[in-house]
């Protein structure tokens, strides 16, 4: 076993480090404040292939292993959570299903545009009364002819403000949804398509998460990806490694509390020391140095397992579980270490606070993630 | 054309720390990065490269881990990446680091153009790059923002003391890039193209054919022999009173301290 990262792995993450210093560091108190989504950040991501990370070459691609994908996210998130969630659901729940099961044609149309990071992806699965339970969605997409009618209430869609190119599940049969669970590639401006209300969210603020209606939206059947009926499957393939790019997002967090909370200890002088003197502090950066350290192998791991094509659920759930916990309590545990100034707007650690908890809510919750870990626990076989 | 590109692996910039006993920096691979100032050498070898058609070779005197520096540059479009390496050259000052600089560059052969990096962020003394000129006996010019090849000879741009320099430099020449210069991040297809078309060639002394009295403490004419570290002490000083005297017991303070003239 070992456990130390290639010197490619290391370059990639030092590129992604340095990026996230020089284009994002100065600018995420403000994105976060105003709610903007930072376009003239995206225009140069877009060419450093962040958006195409995984996707084959032929297609633009950058064709990198899932460890320094996640070492990506990690580093774009330890300085802006919400760009982090960005490219990771651009890159795990969009381009990644679509490159595993589009068609020839289809991912000759839409996979050049989304690996540049011209257009923008979005994956649109949960619905008013369809959240943990998917599969209680109510959109439909019902045949004529060589098209498909779809209607569709979708909420919380990550980058939905600004996606060019959205998955949307929906049911072909609506008297049996689960027979006619399927996933279609849907273009923004196509008629009948429009934007909701940008959701007004506690954290991640600078992504443009919004609410997407179809309303007798003609899609052509040529957009179906994948077959009638393997819209769940593709939904929880495309969750599987989704989950591992956003453990990598929650250990990022992770760290930016700590760093945050270790500068911030050792600056700030109480009883005439700097509390990083005092052991309740010391036990308290002790604890968070410990969970996010784990938290990370944890994600690696589940990366790993991916690379080599291992049985994925379990590990991403666990990977998702234990990170998005760890960046909560760490980011919370920070702003004990801040005092009233962790509280203000005057320093990130509130900010870290707010972004952090929405990883133990999206591409599944904590309590799910359990569901899946302990039938994944339960199904195996005694030694 | 062909490029010579002169890379350094420094200490991150917060991460500086002296070994109190030998006064030399403390390295690890997980504390270095390529000297910021290279990236604009870098940089302009690969603009160059894509208005003439040519060829960079990267090159680096440093310990095995200096290799990462490498990888940077042949990401950044270098075709080929040298690391002078040999227990022998550690401990060089800039005087004996030149001097293998210049015999790994003599075994590499022919060449048309020289880019170092105008400075470093760790050792900062800007002297490498002028003296492998001289260790070469070609011209140099220092401080470069723009440069442009014209037949066989190079017209540079410089910036001093508010004046805009335009020099013609005959080929071949060495020159020290501005930070004021472009540069640019490599992106992942780079990276992973690096990695799979290249490898390093690392050379030791016998290699370049060095005088071993000419390389590391034998061969260097300067050495530490103590550091002080400098502490900055910072007060607070409230000045009291209404707006109007605030000002004139500023004005005085600032008088008495020679800060206005
Ligand atoms: C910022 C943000 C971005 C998002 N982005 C996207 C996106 O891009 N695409 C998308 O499709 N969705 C997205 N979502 C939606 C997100 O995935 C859902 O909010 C999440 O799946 C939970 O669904 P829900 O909100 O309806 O909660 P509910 O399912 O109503 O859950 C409420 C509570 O009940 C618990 N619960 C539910 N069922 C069970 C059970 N069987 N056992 C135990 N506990 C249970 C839950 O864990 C939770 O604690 C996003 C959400 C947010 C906040
Ligand atoms: C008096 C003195 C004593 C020193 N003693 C020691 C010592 O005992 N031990 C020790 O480890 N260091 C020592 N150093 C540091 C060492 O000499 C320098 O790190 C090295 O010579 C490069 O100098 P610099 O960093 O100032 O480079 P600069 O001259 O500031 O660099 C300019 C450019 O030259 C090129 N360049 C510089 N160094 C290299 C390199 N190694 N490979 C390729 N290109 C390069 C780069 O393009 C760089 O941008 C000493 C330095 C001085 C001035």
């Amino acid at each position: 076993m070992d456990f130390t990262l290639s010197i490619q792995q290391k370059q990639v993450r030092r590129m992604a480090r340095q990026f996230a210093k020089t284009e994002l560091a100065d600018i995420a108190k403000e994105i976060d404040e105003e709610g903007r989504f930072p376009w003239e950040v995206v225009e140069k991501m877009g060419p450093l292939n962040f958006f195409g990370m995984q996707a084959p070459r032929k297609y633009g691609g950058a064709e990198l292993d899932t460890i320094s994908y996640c070492l990506v996210i990690e580093e774009i998130s330890r300085v802006c959570a919400a760009m982090g969630l960005t490219v990771a659901v651009h890159n795990s729940v969009v381009v990644y299903p679509l490159s595993r099961f589009g068609s020839d044609e289809q991912k000759a149309k839409f996979l050049p545009s989304l690996a540049s990071g011209e257009k923008i992806g979005a994956f649109c699965l949960t619905e008013p009364n369809a959240g943990s339970d998917a599969m209680a969605i109510e959109s439909t997409a019902i045949s004529e002819g060589d098209s498909y009618i779809v209607n569709a209430n979708k909420i919380f869609v990550t980058n939905g403000g600004v996606a060019d190119t959205l998955i949307i599940f929906a049911s072909v049969n609506p008297r049996d949804v689960k027979k006619g669970f399927s996933a279609l590639l849907v273009e923004r401006g196509t008629p009948g398509f429009e934007i909701g209300l940008l959701e007004n969210n506690c954290g991640v603020r600078a992504n443009p998460v919004s609410s997407i209606v179809l309303t007798d939206c003609r899609i052509p059947k040529t957009n179906l990806l994948g077959r009638e009926g393997e819209g769940f499957k593709i939904a929880m393939a495309a969750l599987d490694t989704g989950r591992i790019g956003i453990a990598a997002q929650a250990v990022g967090i992770g760290q930016a509390a700590l760093d945050a909370s270790l500068k911030y200890a050792k600056e700030r002088i109480q009883f005439r020391l700097p509390i990083a003197r005092q052991q309740a502090i010391q036990m308290m950066l002790a604890d968070m140095g410990t969970m996010v350290e784990a938290a990370r192998l944890l994600t690696l791991q589940a990366a790993h397992i991916r690379d080599q094509q291992g049985d994925l659920s379990g590990p991403s759930a666990m990977a998702k579980l234990f990170a998005a916990r760890t960046a909560s309590k760490v980011a919370s545990m920070g702003v004990q270490i801040h005092g009233g100034y962790g509280y203000s707007k005057d320093y990130p650690i509130e900010r870290y606070f707010r972004d952090a908890r929405v990883t133990e809510i999206y591409e599944g919750t904590n309590e799910i993630q359990q569901i899946v870990i302990a039938r994944e626990l339960l199904k195996r076989g005694e030694d | 054309m062909n490029i010579i590109v002169c890379i350094k692996q420094v200490v991150a910039g917060d991460q500086v720390k002296i070994d109190p006993l030998t006064h030399t920096l403390v390295r690890s691979a997980e504390n270095s990065v390529i000297n910021p100032f290279d990236l604009f050498a870098l940089n302009m070898a690969g603009h160059l490269k894509k208005l003439y058609s040519s060829s960079i070779t990267a090159v680096t005197m440093g310990p095995k881990i200096s290799e990462e520096v490498l990888w940077e540059a042949l990401a950044m479009g270098a075709d080929r990446a040298i690391l002078l390496s040999d227990p022998r050259f550690a401990t060089s000052d800039t005087l004996a680091t030149s001097y293998v600089l210049g015999m790994g560059i003599r075994k590499i052969g022919q060449f048309d153009l020289i880019l170092c990096g105008m400075r470093t962020t760790d050792s900062d003394t800007a002297q490498v790059g002028p003296q492998l000129a001289e260790e070469l006996d070609i011209p140099h010019v220092t401080n470069v923002e723009k440069l442009e090849r014209k037949k066989n000879l190079f017209l540079v741009e410089r910036l001093s003391d508010g004046y805009r320099e335009i020099l013609e430099v005959s080929a071949p020449a060495l020159f020290t890039i501005s930070p004021k210069a472009a540069t640019r991040f490599p992106s992942l297809i780079e990276i992973q193209d690096a990695h799979a078309r290249h490898s390093i060639e690392s050379w030791g002394l016998e290699e370049i054919e060095a005088d071993p009295t000419k390389v590391g403490r034998a061969g260097s004419h300067t050495w530490v022999e103590e550091l002080i570290p400098i502490t900055r002490e910072k007060f607070c000083d409230f000045i009291q009173g209404d707006p109007k005297q605030q000002a004139k017991s500023l004005f005085s303070k600032l008088f008495e301290k020679n800060l206005l003239s």
